[in-house]
């Protein structure tokens, strides 16, 4: 268990900037989540973290000491592959026990570990077994015993789930945070799955082009987004952005115009979350192009004076048709706006 | 009207499901013999050579040779395969087929020695603790001591093996891994040129290496034949070991490294045992490669008491055959018997080489 801290971190190959400019410090005992699309340099930081990879430039520390020189078996860490990483020449015992054996743990204590993880993870009785033997759910226990059987100062997670299916991913959500929570290891996930992300972790940093682009709770990056990128990469459906165009009190966004509450000017990117607008007689008018009932709620598609506009209506049934026209408003609170070049959001509000 | 009527639903032939099926296990089991019959009549011109060699190894006395054992132990052997290829296509139980071969390799067994029984005998291997044999034979034609025990001839093409599929598997084996997993300047300079040494016809050296070999005092020595034929084969088994250790994911090996392995203790533990049917396939085919040689061989080792099976087998040919075929077969079935056991044995992973690659 260990307070882990980036500082300034960096790693380029040749030309290409992996990850840059990296400052991040996650309390002990903590289960962070890191959150990006594919390309972000989310693995190469966990490769940093894990050793794998030496950093460029910048300094990692656990517990407040320098590891960037630290080689990777000496860094005490647990790390799962999202290929899962078994060793096919040895069955789950030994795949487990294999961590064990270059602590120079006494061979039969070893085994009284690993089978107590397994326990844990439950895959006590799939010990015999070889990898090839196991369902996708039972590698990733296996992977995730290996890892943590070692006690490390830091289990890396990644893209734990994206191999398993629908149901096993929602089971294996809950697993990995019962244990994670019994063990108390401080624990970092790199995942591209926001659900994955919300539901696992207490804190959430969303990597973008190799940066972070924030850094807090899901409640913070879903209604407090810092840039347009969070902004649009959190939520599902994703939030509606308008492009426009800000002078003297008001937006010209299309073929309308929204009065500002707080005066700004130059291009900007209004953005509203489909579950934000609600319908009711006042508001703008827009008239329905295509409804879509998702179980719980409609999602229906506009067409109104900004654009294309989407939102949600909670309940399995659909209250409105195609071609209906309709009113919809909503609240200034609920009106994010960004500035279009620097893509940082504004404390401006629209009056809505 | 009509017309609409019929194109919408055509009338329903009445469909027999159990002619069907039968049709389908009779084009089946038809497609299957014909297969069969073709392998075994493409088969035909390699494998009679060979069972030519061991009839006369174990038939033919001193003098000239008669074939007439031959076609009667093809005339019984050629109808019971036959025979067994109809019995497979038409019986459809594993069991029955079991017996019923049984019962026909029974019949061919009896019939071949109650035809040619009388004619078998093991006089022809008497090389085998007799070293003077052909000097026996050839008593005017050659000086005595000539040839040495088969046995050295056999020792000296065991060591030759078995030390060229010792430094080739430890060598392509690493050197593979290390062209796999690192980059380095001049990789891509170094593969073009291993593909560029194994395509060039090795035998334009032979003059070059010769006197190579003669300057640095291993000409006449198996060590000598034994450097060059490494040299000369590599190339190709450090290509056949890179792309199996490119098909061991990257993921396993830096688990192990996170485990606390070394790059070593993970190379050794992790990444050796799936490369296990690699290493395999590669000590094998080195193994039959130098088991096999003979040009090398044969300029490179003068004096007998270095000679290796091969060229035991050359001599023995080039001064009694005509006059004993019996004992040039005996020989070379000797000769032949370590590789076919070889490839018998090992025939699964040799197959896999070619693909290049492990199953998941």
């Amino acid at each position: 268990m260990a307070r882990i801290e980036l500082k300034n971190l960096r790693k380029d190959w040749g030309e290409a900037v992996a990850v840059t400019g990296l400052d991040l410090s996650i309390e002990d005992g903590a289960f962070v989540a890191v959150l990006g699309p594919s390309g972000c340099g989310k693995t190469t930081t966990l490769l940093l973290l894990a050793g794998i990879y030496s950093p460029s430039a910048g300094e990692i520390a656990f517990d407040g000491a320098r590891v960037n020189d630290v080689e990777a078996r000496d860094r005490n860490i647990g790390i799962v592959f999202q290929s899962y990483a078994l060793y096919p020449n040895m069955n789950v015992l030994q795949n487990v026990m294999f961590p064990l054996r270059f602590k120079h743990v006494e061979p039969a204590e070893a085994e009284r570990r690993a089978r107590e993880i397994a326990a844990l993870v439950r895959i006590d009785p799939l010990l015999e077994r070889r990898p090839s033997q196991l369902s996708g759910g039972q590698q990733q226990r296996v992977a995730l015993a290996r890892a943590l059987v070692k006690q490390p100062h830091l289990l890396l997670l990644d893209e734990p789930l994206s191999n398993l299916d629908a149901s096993l991913r929602l089971s294996m959500r809950t697993e990995i945070r019962r244990i994670q929570r019994e063990l108390g290891v401080t624990t970092i996930l790199v995942t591209h799955d926001q659900i994955e992300a919300t539901t696992m972790a207490d804190r959430i940093v969303v990597m973008n082009a190799g940066r972070i682009e924030q850094e807090g709770t899901a409640e913070d990056l879903y209604e407090r987004p810092e840039t347009l990128f969070v902004a649009s990469f959190i939520g599902s459906p994703p939030i509606n952005l308008f492009d426009g165009h800000a002078e003297g009190g008001a937006i010209k966004i299309h073929q309308g115009t929204m009065a500002l509450a707080t005066p700004v000017n130059g291009p900007v990117v209004l953005g509203i979350r489909p579950e934000s607008l609600t319908v009711n007689g006042s508001g703008m008018s827009a008239r329905i192009v295509a409804v879509e009932p998702m179980g719980r709620e409609v999602l229906y598609t506009a067409e109104s004076a900004l654009g294309i506009i989407r939102f949600l209506e909670a309940g399995p049934d659909a209250r409105h048709a195609e071609d209906d026209n309709i009113a919809l408003s909503f609240s200034s609170d609920d009106g994010l706006l960004f500035d279009k070049t620097s893509g940082r959001r504004l404390d401006a509000r629209v009056a809505a | 009207m009509a017309t609409a009527d019929t194109l919408a639903k055509p009338p329903a032939p009445a469909l027999n499901w159990q002619t069907l099926a039968q049709g389908g296990k009779r084009r089946r089991s038809a497609s299957q013999s014909t297969l069969l019959a073709f392998l075994v009549i493409v088969s035909l011109p390699i494998i009679l050579p060979y069972f030519w060699m061991v009839v006369i190894s174990f038939t033919a006395r001193t003098g000239g040779i008669s074939t007439d054992v031959l076609w009667t132990a093809c005339a019984v052997i050629v109808p019971a395969v036959l025979l067994y290829s109809v019995i497979h296509a038409s019986l459809p139980s594993p069991r029955l087929r079991l017996v019923a071969g049984a019962v026909l390799l029974a019949i061919a067994c009896a019939l071949l020695i109650a035809l040619i029984g009388d004619r078998l005998h093991f006089d022809n291997y008497r090389f085998l603790w007799r070293a003077n044999v052909v000097e026996e034979i050839r008593s005017k034609a050659t000086a005595g001591g000539q040839f040495p025990s088969v046995w050295t001839a056999f020792r000296n093409s065991l060591v030759l093996a078995l030390s060229q599929t010792v430094i080739i598997i430890t060598v392509a084996s690493l050197a593979g891994y290390y062209i796999s997993r690192f980059a380095f300047r001049g990789r891509e300079a170094f593969l073009q040129g291993m593909l560029v040494l194994h395509a060039f016809p090795a035998m334009t050296l032979i003059i070059p290496i010769f006197l190579i070999l003669y300057w640095v005092g291993l000409l006449d020595t198996i060590v000598g034949v034994m450097l060059v034929l490494a040299t000369i084969e590599l190339p190709f088994y450090v290509f056949v070991m890179k792309g199996f250790f490119d098909s061991v994911p990257w993921d396993i090996e830096m688990s192990a490294m996170t485990d606390g392995a070394t790059r070593r203790q993970a190379f050794r533990l992790v990444v050796l045992p799936q490369v296990r049917v690699g290493l395999i396939a590669v000590s094998v085919f080195a193994f039959i490669r130098a088991w096999e040689e003979y040009i090398f061989v044969r300029t490179f080792l003068i004096e007998n008491k270095n000679w290796v099976m091969s060229l035991y087998l050359f001599w023995v040919a080039d001064d009694i055959m005509g006059v004993d075929y019996g004992i040039v077969a005996a020989v070379s079935v000797f000769y032949v018997l370590p590789s076919l056991l070889l490839y018998v044995f090992c025939q699964k992973y040799l197959t896999q080489m070619t693909i290049g690659g492990i199953k998941g």
